[in-house]
């Protein structure tokens, strides 16, 4: 029954329930088939031959095939083969885009993150410096403030030992 | 002693090991049932058993196999048929 030229129906697999032509006998467990479903290898486990025949060449092409099952009333599966079209190839910018491209980020960056800096180095700055006036001022008048407390209670104190040390001396003479 | 509405084995129970070392007894709902063929009643193959909410997010492809009478006949069944169908 399997024989070149046989039609046959797919049984197992997605093609399944469509029919087909042996085109070729690759081994003694498969064939080469082709028609409604894809042109491809099959196991003869996986086809339901039929009682139908047609001469046919050995490794027939598609069309021969498509051909040859019209006169059988069946359509023959068309795979619409891919378009070739050529590869969108990268184009380079030229020197001068570069350079217009680089101004223009520059000047977003202008917009942006520049003034924002700017404006915060002189805030910090004026507001430091008055600050600092002010604290250096203030620190420097705590300071004197606090001398002439240290030093002035020491030299009570001096005095008072030197006062001490007179009348100890007074007392041992 | 679980709470009455869960003593029933409508719920499925699973076990967890928690961080401490006891088991916890944990209730969930049970999966729908897997599909089945419609002729010989074998379950089939290349049929996800999920929930309902689960196979709505499943693409057509993942949720039966692409072959005729796919998700509905198992593959022997199908054959079968298909075979019934050319020799009549």
């Amino acid at each position: 029954m399997i024989e070149i030229g046989r039609v046959v129906v797919k049984i197992a697999g997605r093609d399944a329930g469509c029919k087909a032509i042996i085109i070729d006998i690759l081994d003694d467990k498969y064939v080469l088939l082709d028609g409604e479903t894809r042109r491809r290898k099959c196991n003869i486990l996986h086809i339901e031959p039929l009682n139908q025949k047609i001469d046919i060449k050995k490794n027939a092409s598609h069309e021969e095939v498509s051909n040859a099952l019209k006169e059988l009333g069946i359509v023959a599966l068309q795979t619409k083969p891919k378009p070739k079209t050529p590869k969108p190839a990268k184009k380079r910018k030229t020197p001068e885009q570069l350079r217009v491209q680089k101004e223009e980020k520059r000047k977003l960056r202008d917009l942006f993150k520049f003034k924002k800096k700017e404006e915060k180095v002189e805030e910090k700055k004026e507001s430091t410096l008055e600050e600092k006036a002010g604290l250096a001022e203030e620190k420097k008048g705590e300071e004197v403030e606090i001398k002439t407390k240290q030093e002035k209670p020491k030299t009570e104190k001096k005095e008072t030992k030197k006062v001490s040390a007179k009348k100890t001396e007074k007392k041992k003479s | 002693m679980p709470a009455p509405r869960l003593r029933s084995r409508s719920l499925r129970k699973i076990f967890r090991k928690v961080p401490g070392g006891r088991t916890n007894v944990h209730f969930k709902k049970r999966k729908p049932e897997s599909a089945v063929c419609g002729s010989c009643g074998d379950v089939l193959k290349g049929t996800p058993r999920e929930f309902p909410f689960r196979m709505r997010g499943m693409a057509k492809t993942k949720k039966r196999p692409e072959r005729p009478y796919g998700g509905v006949l198992c593959s022997r069944c199908m054959r079968q048929e298909i075979i019934k169908k050319v020799r009549q």
